[in-house]
């Protein structure tokens, strides 16, 4: 299909498509009411109240946008470049991720500017390759006699598992554009200097005095949390590209990174199974941590795990002799690390060089802070960690995702998880943009609803259009004695499942908060909570 | 046998607090103690040593000589930034410490501007030693012992040589050293560059157990002040040692028995005790104890 003509048929579908879709005009009062009335359930009163209201706005402002295209472009200023605003912790202590974010940012617009995309669109489904199968010459056969099914013929015993490494097509494709909408991409970038107020100062300017058309920032949760409200304030579009704990359901946010139900399960299903029922979690003690830990605690009993210790560190802690004592006098079978920022860093070659050889498990260590490039062999010994991806990703597409990069950035150490999320999240925006043949945001944000899938560096990326969360393409890493990382597992596509457990649909009840374990009955029903 | 190891373990566990806490301060001692300089800069001048002991490492030197090299180059810079900028500030304590607040600024971004987020870590050297359950880092010992041996040789170099008693003199009275033919600018310079040089050894020896990064200063400043500000300006040097013991002392079973966040509440509130009842830090104490023993024989 060309791509004049997906714009024009999605052009319809997407303003067609406003209609169930909520009122966006009454704002956050409607969202609170629907947590504290449960979570699930709504009276039907509400839901048809909101119904006629959500049609009625979508009446309006299809007839306005067909009839007086004009009207609409003068809202969106669509005239000039297409600005996306954007803030990453370019100095400070986060900066060894900001920085690599800003880079993605800077090579994913450069490339829309140049008229390349990502394969991808409105609900195409996803596919994946390379995960771990037995396999044969052929597929058995099974005989067609009675209901025993037995296998009949074969095309060889099944007796061998390995990786079934697929080297798929590249998915850098032209776009048939220039920029968005033959408008030119420009990011309009700032430095959060890793200080929150700052965050909320630089979220205010780019909204009102740069009308940015998207928002595409946050690392740290406490800082998507500072500017969040602001974000909600003006109802504008913002992506937090960042892997995080979990549980925001905001309707003006699209969360791209991976969270706790993708990664922690698969991990810890994955270290009980290989070493041991014995956990012991040590956690950097802020949000993150804390809820990262909660997950672990509640999901580890039901792998027939057991957490035999738990500690929170706080972020100035550096020096890690007695958190080590502590860990080898609990003789764990594998140690869960969830530790963040430099400080906590330093516990690797502490540990190492203390004796202490457990396997540990993460969602946060090497794919993030490449720590197994920065700390010298074998510190980081046998960490597992189920991340959607790294620099050593094997397929042909990120071997070509990396050249591109390092063709731009030369003197960059390493590709983290987070920044391959806002490379392919840049990209998803300029896909939506393109179909909903508009900058502006609400029609954005309705094309974005559809539900979108890009395929990404990592494999293939559902963006689930209720929750605004992405199911990744998961694998299990793991680092060696040399600091070689394999991938010893993978899981084509796990969803983003927990806000759909707690019945969040931000396209018929808008949102504004982050859930938290807590508001769960799931996270006491098994096991030692 | 287990009863002995967790002996042994808490002991290794009161060292390493202790000569953490010690090689934090080691060169606070001398800048803030001495000088009465709140050098915040002190965090980043123990940067530049874990860099420079790292980019020498790299090169090809073996560990031990990059720490001394470590020492020399951020001894001289020491006494250049002396000479430029925190000489201008001697007597007006909340200049300096503005100025070194500002010092800190540009070193820590500038690190990261010019050779980037990190730089690839020195792997620790030495085994480990198992004790019963428990294992020993050889490295750690070796601290302990580098950190004790650093601060009795700046006790020596301070009571037992001439630079010493012209230092102490320029401290105490800097007109009547100036008028008795102490060189008293030179002797701050050489003092700021000793204590810049302190923090560069013992941030070099603190790079391998560290991720060496441009902002990686920050975590030493914090038990640096706490422990020359417990410690007291009396004699600083016994108040920095009396210091570190006193404070692993409360720190090192809190943590060990109810983990790393209430033994950081443990250190802290110790912290605040120590100086609300004793005011003048806890050389303060030693003071009047050996001035009480050694005044018959003066």
């Amino acid at each position: 299909m060309s791509n004049e003509e997906r714009n024009s048929s999605t052009k319809r579908n997407a303003e067609a498509k406003q209609s169930p879709e909520v009122d966006l005009d009454s704002g956050p009062a409607e969202g609170s009411d629907t947590k504290s009335e449960g979570l699930i359930w709504q009276g039907p009163q509400l839901r048809r109240r909101t119904f006629l209201t959500g049609s009625a706005v979508a009446a309006t402002t299809a007839t306005t946008a067909s009839f007086f295209p004009g009207l609409r472009m003068a809202r969106a200023q669509e005239s000039g470049p297409v600005k996306m605003g954007f803030i990453e912790d370019e100095s400070g202590n986060l900066s060894v991720y900001g920085l690599q974010k800003l880079h993605a940012a800077q090579l994913a617009v450069k490339e829309i500017n140049e008229g390349k995309t990502l394969k991808g669109g409105a609900n195409i489904g996803t596919g994946g390759y390379g995960p771990m199968a037995a396999y044969a010459g052929m597929s058995p056969v099974i005989s067609k006699e009675g209901v025993g099914l037995d296998v009949v013929g074969d095309g060889g015993a099944m007796d061998s598992t390995a990786s079934v490494f697929v080297e798929d097509d590249d998915v850098f494709v032209d776009s048939g554009d220039q920029g968005i909408l033959g408008r030119e991409l420009e990011l309009v970038s700032a430095d959060g200097q890793s200080n929150n107020a700052l965050w909320q100062q630089l979220t205010r300017r780019l909204i009102q005095q740069d009308k940015v058309d998207v928002l595409v920032a946050g690392f740290a949760s406490a800082e998507r949390e500072a500017i969040r409200p602001i974000v909600d304030q003006f109802n504008q579009l913002y992506f937090y590209t960042n892997q995080y704990e979990g549980g925001v359901a905001d309707s003006n946010t699209f969360c791209t990174g991976p969270v706790c139900e993708q990664q922690v399960i698969p991990v810890v299903q994955y270290m009980v199974e290989k070493f041991g029922p014995r956990c012991y979690t040590i956690a950097a003690d802020y949000n993150f941590g804390q809820l990262t830990a909660a997950w672990t605690k509640a999901f580890v009993p039901l792998v027939g795990g057991e957490i035999i210790g738990e500690e929170f560190i706080p972020l100035s802690v550096s020096e890690f002799s007695q958190v080590i004592a502590r860990i080898q006098q609990a003789k764990p079978d594998w140690v869960m690390t969830l530790l963040v920022g430099q400080n906590h860093h330093n516990y690797y070659p502490q540990a190492a060089a203390a004796g202490l050889a457990l396997p540990m498990a993460s969602t946060v260590n090497m794919a993030q802070g490449y720590e197994h490039k920065r700390f010298a062999p074998p510190s980081l010994n046998q960490m597992h960690n189920a991340i959607q991806y790294q620099l050593e990703v094997p397929t042909a597409r990120n071997r070509a995702f990396v050249k591109r990069w390092m063709d731009m950035f030369p003197e960059d150490e390493y590709i983290g998880e987070m920044a391959q999320n806002t490379y392919f999240t840049v990209h998803m925006y300029a896909q939506a943009a393109r179909l909903a043949g508009t900058t502006d945001q609400e029609t954005v944000k309705r094309a974005l609803e559809l539900g979108w899938a890009i395929e990404a560096p990592e494999g293939a990326v559902f963006l689930e259009p209720g929750t605004h969360h992405c199911a990744h393409y998961i694998r299990l890493a793991v680092c060696d004695e040399n600091h070689d990382v394999h991938f010893v597992r993978e899981w084509p596509m796990i969803q983003a499942w927990w806000l759909q457990r707690l019945g969040v649909n931000l396209i018929r009840h808008p949102e504004y908060k982050q859930y938290v374990p807590d508001e769960d009955p799931y996270f006491s029903m098994f096991g030692m909570a | 046998m287990e009863d002995l190891s967790v002996v042994v373990s808490i002991l290794y566990q009161f060292g390493t607090n202790g000569a953490f806490l010690l090689l934090c301060a080691l060169g606070l001692i001398v800048i803030l103690g001495m000088m009465n300089i709140i050098n915040l800069a002190h965090g980043e001048l123990m940067m530049m040593g874990a860099y420079t002991a790292s980019l020498a490492y790299q090169a090809g030197f073996p560990f031990p000589i990059a720490v001394v090299i470590s020492f020399f180059v951020v001894g001289v810079f020491g006494a250049v930034l002396e000479r430029l900028v925190v000489r201008r500030f001697y007597g007006r304590e909340l200049g300096a410490l503005v100025v070194t607040w500002g010092i800190s600024l540009l070193l820590s971004q500038g690190t990261f501007l010019v050779l980037g987020p990190f730089l690839p870590s020195i792997p620790i050297p030495g085994g480990a030693i198992d004790v019963g359950q428990y294992s020993l880092s050889v490295y750690w010992l070796i601290l302990i012992a580098v950190s004790a041996g650093a601060v009795l040789g700046l006790a020596w170099l301070y009571n037992r040589t001439e630079f010493g008693l012209h230092a102490r003199a320029t401290m105490q009275n800097a007109e009547m050293a100036r008028a008795l033919g102490v060189n008293t600018d030179r002797v701050y310079m050489l003092t700021f560059s000793l204590g810049a040089g302190l923090a560069g050894f013992s941030g070099a020896l603190l790079a391998p157990t560290a991720s060496i990064m441009p902002f990686m200063g920050q975590q030493f400043v914090a038990p640096a002040f706490i422990t020359v500000v417990v410690g007291g300006a009396s004699n600083v040097i016994a108040g920095a040692v009396g210091s570190s013991v006193l404070l692993s002392l409360v720190r090192t079973p809190v943590g060990f028995y109810l983990g790393a966040f209430l033994g950081l509440v443990a250190l802290l509130l110790a912290a605040l005790v120590i100086i609300r009842l004793m005011p003048n830090g806890v050389s303060a104490y030693f003071q009047r104890w050996s001035d009480r023993r050694s005044r018959p024989t003066v």
